[in-house]
């Protein structure tokens, strides 16, 4: 999995249950669409995301809105202690042994 | 001053666009990024989001028109969730090693190397930054050459040499290992710079006293780069005129030249064919010596005109006839320069006189030898522009020959890029683990597809001259040099500067257009069928 598409399942993961809208979570993550939105079309195909369209304000185009599944959730923090278990690997190995 | 929405509505208007253009299981994506676009702060950073986006769009509509009914999973599947399109399909692979094989198969024949290095000419002055350095072939050439004591190899390298002293160096060697060759000299002559051009003279007039060639040469030193006019010229310059307006003959060696570069050619096993006919590709130099001789023989009309202006036909005949007879010295391709005109008068001039002796056979002869030169020098201004021009169908191999390198030189590089990306995501060297992209498969199979057409186009579009090459080097046969000669110098053009041509052909870039386009479609159909066969093996 690309580190992009591990900081997008982190904001996610932030708060499970929010909404997100695509330029907020391009703002949150650093990503520029051309990155994000390929990432999030792979995770709604794999079921990984969910989306839907909620009309904001009168003569604004209706937005499209996102938020993990309850499978998206699960790997999300299966990607999550896996990453810190990494890093714990990595500062132990520079550290001589001694965690 | 560019307006502060513009930026904004350009944003809109690419992203709608590129929303027409995107397959139907993207529109709500697209749609999705067009709604955040209204919400993107800063009008620029709305461009820059519009960019992205629409980069996004435009990918898979490329994807869809390449692989119409691709099969996607719809259920993640372990490791196939972030790889990006499965494994990586067998029928791509084979087309693009077989495509790579194949074209790498190419390079083992040495003409198909020729062939690409003559390609590449147009990039030379790109990446040449030492033009007095010597090519490495000449190189090996001169080691080879000095090791063995080869007169006639050094000579050959001589000739080549693009710096003077060091030619001069190699051409005194040569000359000290084989005294027959001193003729050679008469080649370094042009570079009158040379403090060893003096010395050169004598040895040159001691090999044939006949030939007017050593006075052209002396002439040429005395007159310096800058010609002045024939009248404010040193005294020596006109004794040296003189003399070889005395000469029986003009002998350039040329033939003796030909000769030693086919010998050496055969003898080192050279087939580069810049080193044949590259020496003088940039401009057709006038012959030597014409220049001086044309202001001489001017000088001596106009004398000779004086004096028979005073009476005195005698002495005025002696010089129109000196005038004939060097004129008839010179070779076809040297009248065709600046020698006609003068001819034609002198022979006018003969003509006269010799009606106004009352000798009308006389005057029948001269004036017949004046209309030839009013008719050759009529069919020579129609075929120097036709000259200069060069040969069309020479024109249109090297301009096939320069875009098929260039489609090369791209495809390869792109192939690499893409192989590099592949194993750069996977992190992996073994085939079984790679799993690029729709992308990957498509730029692999293009750019592969892309190299092997160019390689072929670039093959036969040399093979003529190859043959031309090796005609000459074998059997002496000089009837297609011309060509080959207007091959390379075209060759030598950057692409795209067609332009600069006197007669641009646009014809040519037509029907490129035709075939680079055929090869896509092509393409796209070998890419379906491909697509299609896993799907009808899998119903069945």
């Amino acid at each position: 999995m690309s580190p992009q598409t591990l900081r997008v399942l982190e904001r996610f993961a932030e708060r499970p249950t929010a909404w997100r809208y695509g330029y907020e979570l391009s703002r949150e993550t650093g990503l520029k669409a051309g990155t994000l939105y390929p990432i999030l079309m792979r995770l709604a195909k794999f079921s990984l995301l969910e989306t839907k369209w909620i009309t904001t304000e009168n003569g604004v185009p209706p937005r499209h809105i996102y938020r993990l599944t309850p499978n998206g959730m699960e790997l999300a923090r299966a990607k999550q202690t896996t990453s810190r278990s990494g890093v714990r690997v990595r500062r132990t190995a520079f550290s001589g042994g001694q965690a | 001053m560019i307006p502060p929405a513009l930026p904004r509505r350009v944003a809109a208007f690419l992203l709608q666009s590129a929303i027409s253009i995107a397959p139907r299981d993207t529109l709500d994506w697209g749609h999705a990024m067009l709604a955040e676009l209204h919400h993107v702060q800063g009008n620029w950073a709305a461009l820059l989001w519009s960019l992205g986006s629409a980069g996004v769009l435009a990918k898979h509509a490329l994807l869809s028109l390449i692989f119409p009914s691709r099969n996607r999973p719809t259920i993640p599947s372990g490791g196939d969730l972030f790889s990006k399109e499965g494994p990586m399909r067998k029928p791509a692979l084979a087309i693009t090693a077989s495509c790579v094989i194949a074209s790498l198969l190419f390079f083992v024949a040495p003409v198909f190397r020729q062939a690409f290095r003559v390609s590449l000419l147009p990039w030379q002055f790109v990446f040449e930054t030492d033009y007095s350095r010597l090519s490495p072939e000449l190189q090996s050439i001169v080691k080879k050459a000095e090791q063995d004591h080869d007169a006639e190899a050094l000579t050959f390298v001589a000739f080549r040499h693009p710096q003077s002293s060091e030619s001069a160096r190699l051409a005194d060697e040569a000359v000290r290992l084989d005294p027959n060759l001193s003729w050679v000299y008469a080649f370094f002559a042009r570079r009158s710079s040379l403090p060893e051009i003096d010395r050169w003279i004598p040895v040159l007039e001691r090999l044939d006293p006949q030939n007017a060639l050593p006075h052209l040469i002396t002439a040429q030193v005395l007159r310096g780069n800058v010609p002045h006019r024939a009248e404010d010229e040193p005294p020596a310059w006109h004794s040296a005129m003189a003399a070889a307006f005395e000469s029986a003959k003009l002998d350039t060696y040329s033939s003796q030249r030909k000769a030693l570069d086919r010998r050496v050619l055969i003898r080192y096993h050279v087939g580069d064919p810049e080193l044949i006919a590259g020496d003088e590709l940039f401009y057709r130099r006038a012959p030597y010596g014409v220049s001086d001789a044309t202001s001489y023989a001017e000088l001596v009309l106009a004398s000779a005109q004086v004096l028979e202006a005073q009476g005195d036909t005698k002495a005025a005949s002696e010089k129109y006839l000196a005038i004939a007879n060097f004129g008839k010295l010179l070779s076809p391709d040297a009248r065709v320069w600046f020698w006609e005109n003068t001819q034609q008068a002198a022979y006018t001039r003969l003509a006269a006189l010799a009606a106004k002796s009352t000798r009308p056979e006389e005057a029948a002869f001269y004036a017949f030898l004046a209309d030839r030169e009013r008719q050759t020098a009529a069919q020579e201004s129609s075929s120097r522009y036709r000259r200069f021009i060069g040969n069309r169908v020479a024109r249109w191999d090297a301009d096939l020959a320069r875009r098929s390198g260039a489609v090369m030189l791209l495809s390869g590089a792109l192939l690499l890029a893409t192989l590099f990306a592949v194993f750069l995501r996977s992190r992996s060297l073994r085939l079984s683990s790679l799993r690029p992209g729709g992308l990957a498969i498509a730029l692999g199979v293009s750019s592969s597809a892309a190299f092997i057409v160019s390689s072929v186009v670039l093959r036969l579009s040399y093979q003529p001259y190859a043959e031309i090459l090796q005609h000459f080097i074998r059997d002496g046969d000089e009837t297609g040099l011309n060509n080959l000669r207007d091959f390379l110098g075209h060759a030598y053009a950057p692409i795209g500067s067609g332009w600069l041509t006197p007669r641009q052909d646009y014809s040519s870039f037509f029907w490129f257009s035709v075939i680079v386009l055929c090869a896509l479609a092509l393409l796209v159909a070998v890419l379906r069928y491909f697509q299609a066969r896993p799907r009808a093996n899998a119903t069945t």
